[in-house]
């Protein structure tokens, strides 16, 4: 994508997003202004219903702003048809899910190839990606088992394979140690802030826990709605 | 195909609702093909083609009544001659050999002429010339021989059901045809039923072969318009129009086979559109995290609509293959007596698996498009 060092990854611009709940309106976000740059990693946090989650997935597509811009990769979300945008998705977003979300019906090879699934990469090539994928996070010993005859932590290392096996420009990771044990979670966190250093990928990341966000290199928090620490 | 994988998984993610449901598309279909097949051997009925120029002359009744031995005089006079180059009498004696399961079409011929009529019949000239010698003998299909286990030289009985008499008879031959079906019928001579019909002279029907087609609608003109005022008046037929009568005793079978076909098609919709409903309710947040991980709406469509399809297709090919198994393989029959042969046509399979793939997509549409255009968040939110 040509993003360099320092060049803003996502780009979020008086970006609003109002539920409706019988008729009634519910704003959860307001008006923020946020920049995150090429190679950072962003510790999201604040109390539950402050819009979180809300503002991860529309940073992930996933979602749309009721007013503002969002921009990711120098793309402007808000004005991609939803085919282009699921394109999109498949290239530049790797999405990390508290509850894992692991298909259970596949094997973790299996799972981690998904996304490929939409590229134009021979059996082969595939392969070669979902492999480097396992090994990066140190399962390819565990290729071949289902989702229920991992542990926890090993579902949620394979979700992170699965996120990253694309190579993509943005990791977005909805409270990725939320369920998981303490050792498990250690694990993660090291896997992240690798993934971050070693591997130079822009990570947003929603937690509620300061030894999570201890791991990032900027921390913002949000009360309802509403960015209350500046970004930098 | 990369999907495949995918969809086979999917599908097979609750084994028992899917067994069962391949079972019942399976079902349906083998109904469908039953159906069919039992049309098309209906249809089969209806005689070898024009090439042979056949004509079947019987009484405007029908064939319950019989036509006087006098009008044959008249087939073989100057009139038809010039029209017809053979004539024989032919009785449908509709007996059965030991039990009456044991039902085939057996008849009275006229022996001089049996192989000028039917010369699709192959046989040996010796054994024409045996039966053509013996009164009491009779010439087999070998596809009848075989299932009874005849042989040259046995003697066999046959039990009237329409005639108060049973025909005790020598086969001194066999038969082939092109047509396997024209191998399950049994010919003994006109001459022994009516010596033990103690000389009633009594004909079912005349068949007459003309010289060329154009003799065929002459040939009807004449001989009705001959018979019209007499006692015994006639109506002849082509040997295609002689056939469809049997299929227009039975109503407008066509009909109720299209009628089942559509009602066994709905019955598959509904019961394969509930499960399918089910399995895509049960996979909300998949369907989801998939749709987050860049699959787009038309490719979820395809996934489930693929899934359905395989399901319908599975349960058709296997209820396919099982009836070519036990039809087209093995020649059992549902009802031996109508039915010699229930051979299961390429075209039924064809029409059995278009109506399998069009029931997957009819009744995986909704749900699929249901999942597919729900929002993302909405589907992460579910707890299913």
């Amino acid at each position: 994508m040509g993003i360099g060092f320092s060049s803003p990854v996502v780009r979020l611009t008086h970006v609003s997003k109002t539920y409706y709940r019988d008729r009634q309106p519910v704003p959860v976000l307001e008006n923020i202004t946020l920049t995150v740059e090429s190679g950072h990693y962003l510790a999201l946090m604040g109390p539950s219903g402050s819009g979180k989650s809300t503002l991860l997935n529309l940073m992930a597509g996933i979602d749309r702003p009721t007013a503002g811009r969002v921009e990711v990769a120098l793309q402007d979300l808000g004005s991609m048809p939803d085919r282009e945008l699921a394109a999109f998705r498949a290239r530049n977003i790797g999405f990390i899910f508290q509850l894992y979300n692991l298909i259970p019906v596949l094997t973790a090879y299996e799972n981690v190839e998904l996304p490929l699934l939409l590229t134009r990469l021979s059996g082969k090539e595939r392969a070669k990606h979902v492999m480097t994928a396992l090994d990066v996070v140190g399962l390819t010993d565990r290729k071949d088992h289902y989702p229920r005859q991992l542990s926890g932590g090993q579902e949620q290392r394979v979700a992170i394979a699965r996120a990253i096996v694309s190579d993509p420009t943005l990791l977005l990771a909805d409270e990725p140690t939320g369920d998981l044990d303490k050792k498990s979670e250690e694990e993660v966190l090291v896997l992240l802030r690798r993934l971050n250093q070693e591997f130079k990928k822009t990570i947003v990341m929603v937690t509620h826990d300061p030894k999570a966000s201890a791991t990032a290199n900027r921390i913002i928090h949000l009360e309802k709605g509403v960015l209350v620490a500046a970004p930098e | 195909m990369k999907f495949l994988r995918l969809i086979a998984r999917n599908a097979l993610r609750n084994r028992l609702r899917t067994f069962l449901t391949v079972a019942g598309s399976g079902f349906l279909i083998f109904v469908l093909v039953f159906m069919q097949t039992a049309l098309s051997e209906m249809q089969a009925w209806e005689g070898e083609g024009p090439q042979y120029n056949r004509v079947a002359v019987q009484h405007s009744m029908g064939l319950a009544q019989w036509l006087p031995i006098g009008l044959e005089a008249y087939l073989r006079g100057p009139d038809i001659q010039p029209h017809a180059k053979h004539v024989m009498k032919l009785n449908w004696f509709g007996g059965y050999y030991q039990d009456k399961m044991n039902f085939f079409a057996n008849f009275g011929a006229d022996h001089a002429h049996l192989r000028d009529v039917w010369p699709e019949l192959v046989m040996a000239d010796d054994a024409y010339a045996k039966y053509c010698a013996q009164k009491d003998s009779c010439l087999v299909g070998q596809s009848l021989a075989t299932k009874f286990k005849w042989k040259v030289g046995d003697r066999i009985t046959l039990l009237g059901t329409i005639y108060p008499c049973d025909i005790a008879t020598e086969i001194v031959g066999t038969f082939k045809a092109k047509n396997v079906r024209q191998e399950e019928q049994l010919f003994f001579r006109w001459d022994y039923l009516d010596e033990l019909m103690k000389g009633r002279r009594i004909v079912g029907t005349y068949w007459l072969r003309g010289h060329t087609p154009g003799d065929i609608p002459k040939l009807k003109d004449l001989i009705d318009t001959h018979t019209r005022n007499s006692s015994d008046p006639t109506e002849t037929f082509t040997e295609k129009e002689f056939g469809q009568q049997f299929m227009a005793m039975m109503g407008n079978i066509q009909g109720l086979v299209v009628n089942l076909g559509f009602i066994v098609l709905v019955i598959m919709v509904l019961m394969i559109a509930n499960t399918i409903a089910m399995s895509a309710r049960e996979r909300v947040t998949e369907i989801a995290v998939l749709r987050t991980l860049g699959f787009t709406p038309q490719t979820i469509l395809l996934l489930i609509l693929g899934e359905s399809v395989l399901v319908t297709m599975t349960g058709a090919l296997l209820s396919l293959g099982l009836g070519l198994l036990l039809f087209n393989v093995a020649h059992l029959s549902p009802a031996p007596q109508f039915f010699p042969y229930f051979l299961i046509k390429p075209a039924t399979v064809a029409i059995s698996l278009s109506a399998a793939a069009v029931a997957g997509v009819l009744s995986a549409m909704v749900p699929a498009i249901r999942a597919s255009r729900r929002k993302i968040v909405d589907g992460l939110r579910q707890v299913v």
